[in-house]
């Protein structure tokens, strides 16, 4: 009986001691750290919105009670992607405004509707949802707290209390697609073969990815119409194992270069490049420099930006529940890193006329000269 | 479907699908014979997968401080084997249910590395960094210049040599030496072990401790041999998976690892597969699907060979009365 009793008493306290780690209170310092770890790859990202953000500043006296801001993420922070840029652009909100921030990270659906709904009840003034995994839930939900402010990154919400930015991440796509049919032809880069295959490594198999894919499809054939493109999606983004197995399974189909779009699964994708000595395309930040040699050049989605405009806005009393914002080429919402990593572990054997090609390139989806598709329900609101 | 595999054949089929599979067989094979060693002894194992789970975490740890990737692979053994003994203690000297302290061990890992994580490192979700040393790979110049035999076998982590070796030592233990004779023996006729004067729970004890050796090897591998960084629950059910294939074994060693090299085939397959527009949903259910179908067959196997037995029996006792 005794022994019993033990026994019941240790797994109970086996038990407890999960749910006390398991509850989120884990959360408040993770946003400082994240972000200084990585500082370095964005001090340029951080730098370009203060421009953006310089003329509106001036105009703007923060007035009356400083807003409480709660973000909720799918997926964790420290992804050096997606997850990681989105909270630069608001902690970066934190030491110009100084308002109140909290993040909240969860990495299944339940988590993300509990995260949304207790930063509801918890009456924060703005609640941002980083992703488009957000989508369901917010629209569920914002009616109910008709006081909150809602916005949504990465799609399109109609209600009177949610803002939406969302990115033409099929031009950036574009750009890395040709970039990688380029790279593909050079046979006599190391780890180049002679087949034109590239690969493309997706997270989790939503809408938004595929308006990446459709971009990516388009720069590839726009430069050699016969190219093979390999296509996968990890089911996660937290699974870097997955990618990384994704990753080598495409290479060794004959890819050499092969686009991360996976938030935290891309580290295994980077990594995969580095260990099997091919290639790989960053995405979100600059991860050009996360596995140096290996990573051609990162697709930049300015997701930063995105975060902090949407803080200012209701700092500043602008905010326009409803409406939506469209960051493209034009707006440098998205772009192409300057290959100069690269450049300098291929030495002379670096193919400038990729960039040369990248740049025209760029000139003319700017100017409309090159149209590139969306995915369905995404571009510019008409 | 099948259009899409005969079409592109040559490039799902090619030869380094022969390493792919090992490659992402090798962190499950760990995990059974982890299981397999208990399993001799009659007790289940089923906390493999949080043995992993923290023996990963000990060995990037120990890496990235010391710079070492030996120390990063003894300390998680060292660590499965204090986990092990834990368990062994509860299960053993207090009767508790093993399937209960297993579990709790899961979920306990689960929570404690994702608190460390935290705490050691400050960040969520992964850590990866240059100066965690990996576990070397073995470069063998004239295996590379052999053209299908250099694809095949250059460039293996040193764990996964190992594994070969495991696999042969423990195939060798159970079945040729007397230790593994009383380990069976324990398994399967506990009572009349001990009236053969063999110190049974002893015998349990050594099973647990090598099975928690095992098991932090299996994590060291996953976290510094198989990919270079810690993932909360980068195990990813790799555990379960590989007390599963046990049970598709029969515990025996080298059958146990077919099964487990099943589950990387299908992984393998799965992820070229999803390069030519099978839907990515469908194909990362594969693994799970094999898992279940490996299960149903062996259970149907086993269940067959057990009716078989007993009819055997009856009919012997049968005979017995009939005689008398």
């Amino acid at each position: 009986m005794k022994r019993k009793l033990i026994s019941v008493l240790v797994s109970t306290a086996l038990v407890l001691s999960l749910v006390g780690c398991a509850s989120a209170d884990e959360v408040a310092a993770t946003a400082a750290a994240a972000a200084e770890e990585a500082a370095p790859a964005v001090e340029e990202a951080a730098e370009a919105v203060e421009e953006a953000a310089a003329d509106v500043e001036e105009a703007a006296e923060p007035s009356g009670e400083l807003p409480r801001v709660c973000v909720v993420y799918s997926g964790n922070l420290g992804d050096k992607s997606y997850n990681d840029s989105c909270n630069m652009g608001s902690e970066k909100a934190v030491a110009d405004f100084g308002i109140e921030l909290k993040s909240l990270e969860g990495t299944t659906g339940e988590e993300w509707e509990a995260n949304l709904v207790s930063a509801c009840e918890d009456g924060y003034d703005l609640v941002i949802c980083s992703s488009s995994n957000f989508e369901e839930y917010l629209k569920e939900h914002a009616s109910e707290y008709p006081d909150t402010k809602f916005a949504i990154i990465d799609t399109t919400v109609e209600a009177p209390n949610v803002a939406s930015i969302s990115f033409a991440q099929n031009q950036g796509s574009f750009l890395a697609g040709a970039a990688a049919a380029m790279f593909t032809q050079k046979a006599d880069i190391p780890g180049v073969n002679e087949d034109h295959v590239i690969g493309w490594v997706g997270g989790m198999d939503i809408p938004v990815l595929h308006d990446f894919y459709i971009g990516y499809e388009q720069g590839a054939k726009y430069i050699d119409p016969d190219i093979q493109i390999l296509q996968a999606f990890a089911g996660a983004w937290n699974d870097p194992l997955k990618g990384k197995e994704l990753t080598l399974a495409q290479y060794d189909q004959g890819a050499d270069i092969v686009m991360n779009v996976a938030s935290g699964t891309g580290t295994g994708i980077l990594e995969a490049a580095a260990e099997a000595d091919k290639y790989a395309i960053g995405v979100d930040l600059n991860q050009d420099n996360d596995q140096p040699g290996h990573v051609l050049t990162s697709m930049m989605k300015r997701v930063d930006t995105a975060c902090y405009l949407i803080i200012e806005s209701v700092v500043n009393g602008t905010f326009e529940g409803g409406s939506t914002q469209y960051l493209s080429l034009a707006n440098d919402g998205v772009s192409l890193t300057d290959f100069s990593v690269m450049r300098e572990h291929l030495g002379d054997k670096f193919p400038e006329d990729i960039v040369e090609k990248i740049d025209e390139l760029t000139q003319k989806v700017k100017d409309g000269e090159i149209v590139v598709e969306n995915y369905e329900g995404f571009g510019p609101s008409k | 479907m099948m259009k899409v595999i005969i079409d592109n054949f040559s490039n799902i089929f090619n030869i380094t699908l022969i390493y792919a599979t090992f490659r992402s067989a090798v962190p499950i094979i760990f995990a059974a014979l982890c299981a397999a060693i208990t399993q001799q002894a009659d007790i289940l194992n089923i906390a493999t997968e949080g043995i992993m789970l923290i023996g990963g975490f000990a060995a990037v740890t120990v890496s990235y401080f010391t710079g070492s990737w030996f120390l990063g692979v003894l300390t998680a053994m060292l660590l499965g084997a204090v986990i092990a003994m834990i368990m062994a203690v509860g299960h053993i000297r207090y009767n508790a249910d093993i399937c209960g302290i297993g579990m709790g061990i899961n979920l306990f890992a689960v929570a404690f590395t994702r608190f460390l994580l935290k705490a050691v490192y400050n960040t969520n979700g992964a850590f990866s960094d240059p100066s965690i040393k990996p576990i070397p790979r073995v470069n063998i110049p004239f295996i590379a210049s052999i053209p299908v035999i250099g694809d095949i076998f250059n460039n293996w982590t040193v764990t996964e040599w190992f594994v070969l070796i495991l696999i042969a030592f423990l195939q060798f233990l159970f079945y040729k030496t007397v230790w593994g004779l009383r380990l069976r023996a324990v398994g399967q006729f506990p009572e009349a072990t001990k009236t053969a004067g063999i110190n049974v729970t002893m015998m349990k004890y050594e099973a647990m401790l090598i099975s928690g050796v095992v098991g932090g090897l299996a994590g060291a591998h996953l976290s510094l041999g198989y990919s270079v960084q810690f993932v909360d629950n980068m195990t990813n059910n790799r555990g379960f998976m590989g007390v599963a294939a046990m049970y598709f074994g029969g515990a025996n060693p080298i059958l146990t690892s077919i099964g487990c090299l099943l589950f990387g085939l299908a992984d393998s397959i799965g992820n070229r597969l999803q390069a030519y527009g099978i839907p990515s949903q469908f194909v990362l259910m594969m693994p799970y699907i094999v898992t279940v179908v490996v299960l149903a067959i062996s259970m149907a196997i086993k269940l067959s060979t057990n009716r078989r037995k007993e009819s055997s029996l009856t009919t012997a006792a049968v005979a017995e009365e009939a005689g008398s």
